[in-house]
């Protein structure tokens, strides 16, 4: 049984805006925010429903980037034609996010604002170099991935703040890109994420799950990472998942296995 | 500006193909709306964090876990649970499938896997043992060890005619406008 709280349908970005609040809480897939209510360690007294907020959802190319609405559902991305032409990387993730239930519910917008560490969307997001979208009541700003999800359960938003869209930027043409990852139970051990852009000399690495946020390493061609050295830097975090030492011994033997799988990346 | 905020709302659904008009408070949850509003029990409750499967109900022919889904949420859609599979009365095929192949023991997991498994079988192109394997992989059984509940749904699947094709997610997608 869930603590009761007041339910808002805002139907446009403004007064979705207007809704939201410190105890007044934007509320899409509910895969994050009915569970840490049940569990009581949040009780907002209103749930804002973003879901029939137009500005929020669709998939389009805009500016050179793919434009992804913050309310998109994980099981839609993975068979979204604009997803799966520019960024087939970010479409095989989000189709292996949790199980099906969770992509059938969750949202990428949400995924992303509870900052959950062991994030497969995220740890990909940051590959690609995507920025978050922000509207506030100053206005809209842009913030990348990376310093969006600043911490564990900490994406840097105040609370009259909404997640409109993710911009990604189109990957040049020859750009490959890899998510590999260990998954024993609902979420990662490890998730490693790779893009190289051969024609533009830029590779980044990301190393998400094992820590309490993503690590991202840039380099100029995969063949400079030395898997051993690069989990050296991690900064793992023991959990159920496994210790400190093991996890980084997983990161490198998957760190290795994605500079590998490059070669014949799509 | 002021977005209205409400502490009871109405909605409008169907259940198994029956319209059903109900008030519920918005934190009412889809799996206490299905088993204590309407009666049907068939669904049940067990983890309440999305990751045993056990109250899996498909609401747009998309497969949710309805411990964790506001009956609110449920306004407007087509909801359907373990008791809608029966045809005629009768055990449909998928259902006889898990009994010839022993899929269930205690049976307490059995409605979230016949739900599980009913939305891969309307929305596959061709259902491999490996994507059942990789679908039913977020349903736990504590009884049967799996391989019985995958070799019932595979044996369904192999009797599918070709192109009952409905990729994951695009069945519900297109109804929904094709966002």
């Amino acid at each position: 049984m869930l603590p009761s709280f007041r339910l808002a349908r805002p139907q446009n970005l403004t007064d979705a805006l207007a809704a939201i609040g410190e105890e007044k809480v934007p509320y899409c897939g509910g895969t994050e925010l009915l569970l840490a209510m049940r569990a009581g360690l949040t009780r907002p007294e209103t749930l804002v429903d973003i879901k029939r907020v137009p500005e929020l959802s669709g998939v389009e190319v805009r500016d050179g980037a793919v434009v992804i609405g913050a309310v998109e559902r994980h099981m839609d991305l993975a068979v979204n034609s604009i997803v799966r032409e520019h960024l087939p990387m970010l479409a095989r993730v989000e189709g292996a996010v949790g199980n099906a239930r969770v992509r059938a519910q969750g949202s990428i917008g949400g995924n992303l604002c509870f900052a959950e560490p062991k994030s497969d969307v995220a740890t990909a997001l940051v590959a690609y170099g995507a920025e978050a979208t922000i509207a506030g009541p100053g206005g809209q700003r842009s913030v990348p991935v990376e310093e969006f999800v600043a911490g564990p359960y900490w994406a840097d938003k105040e609370p009259e703040e909404l997640l409109v869209d993710i911009r990604v930027p189109v990957p040049a043409a020859g750009t490959r890109a890899v998510y590999l990852k260990y998954q024993i139970i609902e979420r990662p051990t490890v998730g490693v994420a790779l893009l190289h852009d051969a024609g533009a000399g830029k590779c980044r690495l990301v190393v998400g799950a094992v820590g309490e946020v993503q690590t991202l390493f840039t380099f100029s061609d995969p063949a400079e990472i030395d898997p051993a050295a690069v989990a050296e830097e991690l900064d793992p975090t023991p959990d159920l998942s496994g210790s400190e030492r093991y996890k980084r011994h997983v990161a490198g033997v998957f760190i290795g296995r994605a500079v590998r799988a490059m070669a014949e990346a799509a | 500006m002021s977005v209205t905020e409400s502490a009871i709302v109405e909605i409008s659904l169907t259940v198994n193909g029956i319209p059903v008009e109900r008030t519920v408070t918005p934190r009412t949850l889809l799996v206490d709306f299905l088993r204590e509003d309407l009666g049907l029990t068939g669904t049940k409750v067990s983890c309440e964090l999305q990751v045993c499967g056990v109250c899996t109900v498909l609401v747009n022919d998309r497969p949710v876990s309805a411990c964790t889904f506001l009956a609110v949420d449920a306004d407007g859609t087509r909801v359907r649970t373990v008791e809608g599979l029966a045809e005629n009365g009768a055990p449909n095929k998928l259902q006889e499938a898990f009994i010839s192949h022993h899929a269930l023991q205690c049976g307490f997991c059995t409605p979230g896997f016949l739900m599980m498994a009913t939305a891969l079988l309307e929305s596959g192109e061709d259902v491999e043992r490996e994507d059942i394997v990789e679908h039913l992989e977020g349903n736990i059984c504590r009884c049967t060890g799996y391989q019985p509940i995958i070799d019932a749904v595979e044996e369904v699947a192999a009797s599918l005619p070709p192109c009952m094709a409905r990729r994951n997610g695009h069945a519900a997608t297109r109804e929904a406008g094709g966002q």
